[in-house]
């Protein structure tokens, strides 16, 4: 009796084991086009559309996607995971996974992200319950391109004119180019520094770059003639910074000669 | 010499039965592996070199299933039998180890977890050597009963 319970629990198992196998073939994950996204709290949203079509002889649970993005230096800069509780056999799913990346966070850690174009690295991570029995998991590493947002962001000397009496004008060249998927919408606050560092003025302008193209345009600031002349003899800097609303970025100094 | 010539018909008649059953038995086990392994073929091809091991495995099984079939009758039997029994815990051992089997396809990893099934087939493996011992222990009485060696 042993025996034969022993064999029956046997054939059991080698059945089990052959049919998981044989139904792993009819398991079929396709992923789509990602679409880009952004929302008004600074973040890019990168959306995967992955399908399932699960025709094997048993369900998968416990899905889950974890995508994991590093910044240049190795540091994580988003995790994000996409968890589906059970796929049932002879169905087929599809699944939104969404990679949320704040660029406030990401120009805060790695602001030289924003001057330079990188590699990203990510890694992708999917694992489920095969037939309740057996744990799977597959993973990927892969790089992408990160485009810049100010490359080569250039801030020339500052031309001065008179423009009255009193006053003079000073034109600071500013150009750029937008490498990023995303378009740059937002201000450019920039203030003129005396050799001690005391404000003397400010100047505050509009920008809307669209994404893959360069912007080339000028600072303008209106100085009284003697400050304008403290600064041609004594020095002083120009201090830029961006706001927008998907992320902030500066100062960016330029000394004035 | 009558009775000398029926018993060496006996022992002929014994034997052939004994390569009869040894022989159908292993055919019956490598049909089922021929039925089954190209079912496993998806899983097999993921983790390479499976295949070939499992192969070996079977190969192995066979000979010593018809060692112990020939050998039916006598205490070698259930040292066959238990040497098999261990044969399949050692090589779910050396094949599957801590029961995670990892493996890489360019920049893809795949790990699958089967101790579940790892442990389901360690017991059974079990419970098949304590059958054989039990065989051996019953084997010995009856030869102890009978006043016949082992």
């Amino acid at each position: 009796m042993l025996g034969i319970a022993n064999m029956i629990f046997w054939i059991v198992l080698i059945a089990f084991i052959a049919s998981a196998g044989y139904s792993i073939k009819d398991i079929n994950f396709n992923a789509g086009e990602p679409t880009l996204g952004a929302t008004e709290d600074g973040s890019l949203t990168l959306t995967f559309p992955l399908y399932i079509d699960n025709q094997g002889y048993y369900g998968l649970k416990a899905f889950n996607i974890t995508t994991t993005v590093y910044g240049d230096q190795g540091n994580e800069v988003t995790k994000t995971s996409t968890f589906v509780p059970t796929i049932f056999k002879g169905q087929t799913t599809t699944i939104l996974h969404n990679v949320t990346l704040n660029i406030k966070q990401l120009a805060e850690s790695n602001p030289q992200l924003l001057l330079n174009d990188s590699n990203l690295k990510a890694r992708v991570a999917a694992g489920f319950d095969f037939a309740k029995l057996m744990p799977v998991q597959l993973s990927t590493n892969f790089t992408f391109p990160w485009g810049a947002p100010f490359h080569n962001l250039v801030l020339e000397q500052p031309q001065y004119s008179v423009v009255s009496r009193s006053n003079v004008r000073v034109i600071v060249p500013l150009s750029f180019e937008n490498h990023a998927t995303f378009d740059i919408a937002g201000d450019v606050l920039a203030g003129i520094y005396d050799g001690n560092g005391a404000l003397l003025t400010e100047s505050q302008t509009s920008l809307s770059v669209p994404a893959g193209s360069a912007f080339i345009g000028e600072l303008g600031f209106t100085l009284p003639v003697d400050a304008a002349s403290q600064i041609v003899t004594e020095g002083g800097h120009v201090e830029v910074f961006f706001s927008s609303p998907l992320f902030e970025y500066g100062p960016m100094v330029i000394n004035l000669e | 010499m009558n009775e000398q010539q029926k018993a060496k018909q006996d022992r002929i008649k014994d034997f052939t039965y004994r390569v009869v059953i040894a022989v159908l038995k292993a055919a019956l086990i490598y049909l089922v592996y021929y039925t089954v392994a190209p079912l496993i073929l998806p899983l097999a091809a993921m983790v390479p070199g499976v295949a070939e091991t499992i192969e070996t495995f079977i190969a192995v099984y066979i000979v010593l299933m018809i060692i112990g079939d020939l050998t039916a009758g006598t205490i070698y039997n259930c040292f066959l039998n238990a040497g098999r029994v261990l044969f399949v815990i050692s090589y779910l051992i050396f094949s599957i180890g801590d029961g995670v089997i990892s493996t890489s396809y360019e920049t893809f990893s795949l790990t699958i977890d089967l101790t579940i099934l790892y442990v389901i087939a360690a017991m059974l493996s079990m419970l098949g050597f304590a059958r054989t011992v039990l065989q051996a222990i019953n084997f010995m009485s009856e030869r102890a009963e009978s006043g016949l060696k082992p």
